[in-house]
């Protein structure tokens, strides 16, 4: 059994909660655990965030387009944009997770998350479009 | 997202309800900057109701720490849900904000 769910949403912050709902909603009728759909949905919405604050562009001006398809063992987020070339796996910077309060950076955690949460991860530029894959695997 | 503050004998608790994202985190860093006072001896943040954050509501969390930090408040985090504790381990935040499993706990090591 597969399901999918196809969205496109125009770069602005705003339109992000429809999105985890939708999914969520994907995700209740898939039968996905707590932990599998925290991940797809914080990991949708960090990769989502980083297109809309650091694509470029005025806000509402390009498009987004979201992909989240759901089988027996694993879910699929895919994410393409047309903002400016960015690999969120290798150019975003590491966050410092040993440091004290006071001398911690805000920031530079979204990524950190879906790659600790996501089994895989990869970036590509395709036709000018920016195309960032995600993939849990159903526990 | 939902944030009821409460005073314990100067003690600010915040409780936390429903979801913060990159779309209501500023409003959850003005609630919180708003309602933490000069006199506020420490605050509590009880996440029980707290169904979903993301990296900027964790940027709030450590914005405030932060803040309180330079003013020698102290701040605790308590009753997490098992993918928001994740989330705060991941993090490393478990690891420079005390986190409690009951508020009852939070606040006698708070008092």
């Amino acid at each position: 059994m597969s399901a999918s769910l196809q969205l496109r949403v125009t770069n602005r912050i705003e339109e992000l909660p429809a999105v985890a709902e939708a999914v969520e909603a994907l995700g209740a009728e898939e039968g996905w655990s707590q932990d599998t759909t925290y991940a797809v949905v914080l990991g949708l919405e960090e990769v989502a965030t980083n297109v809309v604050r650091h694509g470029g562009g005025e806000p509402g001006g390009s498009e987004i387009e979201i992909e989240v398809t759901s089988s027996d063992d694993e879910v699929r987020v895919e994410v393409r944009d047309g903002g400016k070339a960015f690999d969120p796996f290798h150019e975003a910077p590491e966050p410092d997770l040993d440091a004290a309060v006071q001398d911690r950076e805000i920031g530079g955690l979204g990524v950190h998350f879906v790659k600790v949460l996501m089994d895989e991860t990869s970036y590509s530029r395709e036709g000018g479009r920016n195309h960032v894959t995600m993939v849990k695997r159903r526990s | 997202m939902n944030v009821q503050m409460e005073n314990h004998e100067g003690v600010l608790v915040a409780r936390v309800e429903g979801r913060v994202d990159s779309s209501n985190s500023q409003d959850f860093e003005r609630q919180l900057q708003g309602a933490i006072g000069d006199e506020v001896k420490a605050v509590v943040m009880d996440l029980g109701q707290l169904a979903y954050i993301s990296s900027a509501g964790l940027r709030v969390v450590l914005l405030i720490a932060k803040t309180l930090g330079q003013r020698n408040v102290s701040i605790s985090l308590c009753a997490l849900s098992d993918p928001v504790q994740s989330v705060f381990e991941i993090s490393g935040f478990n690891r420079i904000i005390q986190i409690y499993d009951t508020q009852a706990d939070a606040l006698a090591a708070a008092g």
